[in-house]
């Protein structure tokens, strides 16, 4: 069979292939793109890619389904949400929660997984235990935690046990609803930095470890001069995905706080730009939203991908 | 990395944290088998006494809350992973198959659906998919996470295929196999671990999906499991038993399906990461 295949003249001499190639071949590729990558594509077109385009359409008009008729009105929508203190004030809460997002559960998430880092049906047992978020919808997780953080909840029950007189109000105090969401999110995405790290760990050459030993270097030196750099692609994995993640929430925001309490002070940039669209209808001014929110992300995913693959490179 | 001297600190230390960690889930399990006045006022107690009359009067109500999400889920999730498998392994094997500047400027676009977040495209979707009719139905749906999600497929999919040899194919070829018969019959019965870590993270993902469902089934088309979860929410706020009955029932199906893969679930994730 090999030598069949071997046997095959699979390149033609250079003369002949530049003449007829393109002629004999376009059909079979053409028939080859049709019955294999067409199907995919057309959905795929039809579904992404054309509503990405007609959403930046819809983001230069003043388009309103129930308020006609629809104008173009240019980058007056982008102008307009630069001075939009709505919008401003949800680009700060989603960078604060981005930035909570992207650190805490990477160095907690790498703590557990050196801890975890041995076998044993104890170890196994408490993998499973972090790795279950993963599996639960956000909403039910959503739902949990609200009944954690309600003002009667476990927490402050707890709290209260202790002799904390007027524990806070984790979901119904404006300044503190945000930290509580950043809780929950984090709590969510622990198991996966867990699992990164945990894959990262197991790479690391025990044979690098041992000659580091034999070296005199102790184990917080060992784990700082070996360990770590090994993890690199790890770390790059788990920040990119934290960072798209934690940027496009939406799901917690609906259930735990519907953006509130107060007035927006939990207002995601994704549930903004939801909320404009089908709850008040400017779908216009929802897209340019959109469109901004997904310029952000695709700036930050370029620009830590590249610091971090570098970072990968150097090794 | 030896504790030293301490050897029972890393278990003790690992049972802490796992026991801290734990305690959410805790919640949601152990309110399942509560009366639901207890859920409200001893929500960490254990069930005094143990009951299943959540569970029971959840399967048995007469807006059939349960059967109905869930049979849409099992709908909506299987068709679209079915769907999605065949599609994403026909167009990645194109992909990894075609060396052409039109392969590649093709894998880069698909590449950029892998980052786009939903509320960037849902608006216009509802126009596309009331164009053709399918808005507020299932089909309309799992068209739509079919679109959504073929990135992620193809992207599994190219790079797999990638260590299937292609002289297996040029083989094949010769011996007077189509281009079909050789794709079903020798590459795709390789390909299956891709297919495993496939249907499992695209299961799980299609199952929780909340806004997609929320937007595009709209309130009048009946709810999957998470939208269903959401609304007893926002309807009886306090009926902490129909609510916590439904999270736990609407769980066991992807919890059992992710079980049934977990091997190949977590050697998928890992693939290439780990030495062995």
């Amino acid at each position: 069979m090999v030598s069949d295949v071997a046997a095959r003249p699979r390149k033609p001499p250079v003369g002949s292939r530049t003449r007829h190639r393109p002629k004999r071949r376009i059909w079979p590729r053409v028939w080859h793109f049709l019955s294999f990558g067409a199907p995919g594509v057309l959905i795929y077109v039809c579904f992404v890619l054309v509503p990405i385009v007609v959403s930046f359409g819809y983001s230069l008009t003043n388009y309103n389904p129930f308020n006609p008729p629809t104008k173009f009105v240019g980058l007056r929508n982008y102008q307009l949400m630069l001075q939009d203190d709505t919008f401003l004030t949800s680009l700060k809460i989603t960078t604060i929660l981005t930035a909570i997002v992207v650190i805490v559960p990477n160095v907690v998430g790498l703590g557990i997984a050196v801890l975890l880092d041995r076998n044993g049906w104890l170890y196994n047992a408490l993998r499973s235990v972090f790795f279950t978020p993963m599996v639960l919808s956000s909403v039910v997780i959503s739902v949990i935690w609200t009944r954690m953080l309600q003002d009667d909840g476990p927490i402050n029950d707890v709290l209260r046990a202790i002799g904390v007189q007027d524990p806070p109000g984790w979901l119904s105090d404006p300044d503190i609803a945000l930290y509580s969401l950043a809780t929950v999110l984090c709590w969510q995405m622990l198991g996966f930095c867990v699992v990164i790290y945990l894959a990262g760990l197991s790479g690391v050459p025990k044979e690098l470890l041992e000659a580091a030993s034999i070296d005199g270097a102790g184990p917080i030196r060992r784990f700082w001069q070996v360990t770590w750099p090994m993890l690199a692609p790890a770390l790059t994995v788990n920040t990119v995905v934290l960072l798209i993640s934690a940027f496009k929430i939406f799901d917690h925001v609906q259930v735990i706080t519907q953006g509130g309490p107060g007035t927006g002070s939990t207002a995601t940039i994704a549930f903004l730009a939801i909320q404009t669209a089908f709850v008040d209808n400017h779908q216009g001014y929802a897209s340019a939203e959109a469109i901004a929110m997904l310029v952000v992300i695709a700036v930050l995913t370029t620009i830590s991908l590249g610091v971090l693959r570098r970072r990968e490179v150097n090794l | 990395m030896r504790t030293g001297n301490l050897p029972w600190l890393r278990p003790l230390a690992g049972l802490a944290v796992g026991a801290f960690f734990f305690v959410p889930l805790y919640l949601g399990i152990i309110n399942t088998f509560k009366e639901p006045d207890q859920i409200r006022t001893r929500p960490l107690a254990l069930p005094q006494p143990f009951t299943l009359r959540n569970i029971t009067t959840l399967l048995s109500r007469p807006d059939n809350l349960y059967w109905a999400s869930v049979t849409n889920s099992i709908l909506v999730t299987g068709l679209s992973i079915i769907v999605l498998t065949i599609l994403s392994a026909t167009l990645g094997h194109y992909l990894a198959r075609t060396s052409s500047l039109w392969g590649r400027l093709l894998m880069l676009l698909l590449l950029c659906g892998l980052m786009i977040p939903p509320q960037v495209i849902l608006a216009p979707v509802t126009y596309v998919l009331r164009a053709v009719g399918l808005m507020s139905t299932l089909p309309g749906l799992v068209l739509f996470n079919v679109g959504y999600y073929v990135p992620f497929g193809v992207f599994v999919f190219t790079g797999f295929m990638r260590s299937v040899p292609v002289d297996l194919e040029e083989a094949a070829a010769i011996d007077g196999a189509t281009r079909g018969q050789i794709f079903w019959r020798i590459v795709f019965p390789l390909l299956r671990p891709a297919t495993a870590s496939v249907l499992i993270f695209l299961g799980v993902w299609i199952w929780n999906d909340f806004i997609d469902p929320l937007i595009i089934l709209g309130p009048s088309q009946g709810t999957t499991i998470t939208t269903g979860i959401f609304r007893s929410v926002g309807v009886w706020r306090t009926d902490y038993g129909t609510i916590f009955s439904l999270m736990f029932m609407g769980t066991i199906p992807v919890l059992a399906f992710y079980l049934f893969l977990q091997k190949h679930f977590v050697k998928g994730l890992t693939g290439g990461a780990t030495k062995g």
